[in-house]
């Protein structure tokens, strides 16, 4: 597993939250999230780093977790996907 | 009634926060240290596999790499450290508002007032020990117990991602002196020489006897062995205690050789105290000047004057008498420091001559604090004496010099 860094388009709320809206793979497709289905602190164990962890739905009913940690974003990916 | 006291400890903190972004590390030898150009070389942390290696904090990198090889040296990054450092810190907030810092990888916790809502110590020391793995991805150990020292010495004793709890002296009886706090190596063998080997005997001795041998020291280690005081956790937000001294230490890029190496260092070092003491409104009469020659080998001295001063001046020039009448140059020097003492407010009071030969120059103080305008505004490498510029390496202003 590696740490994967992503860009991801957000709302930022008048309440100051961060909400991420679409994450954009290295190929420029914008993929839409869904659903956030839990926000918590988190370090990862599996790929280093720590931060809030965003559990995301994206389609078709596939959850992932979307990483936020000191302004930026990453995922947790198989090395051999990459 | 009795306290109760955590003391949590990150284990293996500098090197910890490396592996969190860098799992490859966890399982090869690898160790966090200065940089050896600047000479500052040493190890600063070390993660298991190192330490199972013999690799110890505080050697130089080529004694670690003599006994580990292949040991994997990493610079520190220390923004990163202080921001984990204070992430954890925020988390023990939710536990108790007496929280005192020690260090960037300590604190102190008095949770006794927020036993009744957690329920036990149990319950805090788990939830604890839980999140900041879970949350932040870093281990603690921790201590518990009815006062600080025995707290600190219980996350000393305490396994990783585990603690230990003191109840009493006799947890502990049997521990080498110098496991407790501040019991360094020249305390720890004059007390060998006494015969005291263990926390036990430090706490039998009398502590008039204690005194006779450690001096000062002697009353606070028999405090600290029999469990007495030390139990006051600073409250959050609660303003700090004031100063006691102000300090300024620093390891030159190459030896110290002549009077005037040592000049131009000390000139830098009581710029740096001075500014600190202006900020904080204090006036000292005692001042310290340690040295360490290339042999690692320590010697402090120092001078009271005969009235209060806050002069950059003043310090240098006391310092450099000092240097004189105590060291020679038969073994270079590595690093110098300066330390002030007996401060007190620039409100307060205090003794001046009654036949005006007083050295407090207010001349030399307006030069002083325009110097330091000049530097608030412009930058620490705005302004500095022609002296530095003698050797821009020496003085740290290398790179400023050249781009202005």
């Amino acid at each position: 597993m590696i740490r994967k860094y992503v860009d991801v388009i957000c709302l930022n709320d008048k309440g100051g939250n961060i909400k991420p809206l679409y994450l954009i793979w290295e190929d420029e497709r914008r993929i839409p999230i869904r659903k956030i289905k839990e926000i918590c602190p988190r370090a990862s164990l599996k790929v280093g780093g720590s931060g809030l962890r965003y559990t995301c739905v994206f389609d078709p009913n596939r959850i992932r977790h979307l990483y936020y940690d000191r302004g930026k974003w990453y995922v947790e990916m198989n090395d051999h996907v990459v | 009634m009795k306290k109760t006291i955590l003391h949590c400890d990150l284990n293996c903190f500098f090197a910890s926060a490396e592996m969190l972004y860098h799992p490859e590390y966890r399982n090869v030898p690898m160790a966090v240290a200065g940089d050896p150009e600047k000479r500052h070389g040493i190890i600063l942390a070390k993660n298991v596999p190192a330490k199972q290696r013999g690799v110890r904090t505080a050697e130089t990198i080529a004694a670690a790499r003599k006994k580990c090889p292949e040991l994997v040296v990493l610079r520190p990054d220390y923004e990163s450290y202080e921001y984990f450092s204070q992430k954890v810190r925020s988390l023990y907030y939710e536990y108790t508002d007496r929280v005192e810092p020690f260090g960037t990888d300590e604190c102190w916790l008095d949770i006794s007032g927020s036993l009744s809502y957690f329920g036990s110590w149990e319950n805090i020391v788990s939830s604890l020990l839980k999140r900041v793995k879970e949350e932040i991805g870093l281990t603690l150990s921790i201590g518990v117990s009815f006062n600080k020292i025995y707290a600190k010495l219980g996350s000393d004793l305490a396994p990783e991602d585990s603690y230990c709890r003191i109840d009493s002296l006799d947890d502990i009886r049997r521990l080498p002196a110098s496991k407790l706090l501040f019991v360094g190596d020249h305390a720890g063998t004059v007390l060998e020489s006494h015969g005291i080997l263990t926390i036990g005997d430090l706490a039998a001795y009398p502590r008039d006897y204690l005194r006779q041998i450690l001096g000062k020291q002697g009353d606070t280690l028999y405090e600290y062995a029999n469990g007495i005081g030390h139990d006051e956790v600073s409250v959050f937000g609660a303003q700090d205690s004031p100063s006691k001294s102000v300090s300024c230490c620093h390891t030159a890029v190459r030896d110290l050789r002549n009077e005037d190496d040592v000049r131009i260092v000390l000139t830098m070092l009581c710029d740096s105290v001075a500014a600190r003491l202006c900020q904080q409104g204090l006036y000292f009469r005692t001042i310290h000047l340690f040295v360490r020659d290339r042999k690692l080998k320590v010697r402090t001295m120092q001078v009271t004057l005969k009235e209060n001063s806050d002069l950059a001046k003043d310090i240098c020039s006391n310092a450099l008498s000092l240097f004189r009448k105590h060291c020679d140059f038969s073994i270079p020097y590595r690093s110098i420091g300066v330390a002030v003492s007996s401060l007190s407010f620039g409100k307060d009071p205090f003794q001046t001559s009654l036949f005006g030969e007083s050295g407090y120059s207010l001349k030399q103080k307006k030069e002083e604090d325009a110097l330091r305008t000049i530097r608030r505004r412009f930058g620490e490498k705005a302004v500095f004496s022609l002296r530095a510029l003698e050797d821009s390496g020496l003085s740290g202003i290398g790179s400023g010099v050249n781009g202005r």
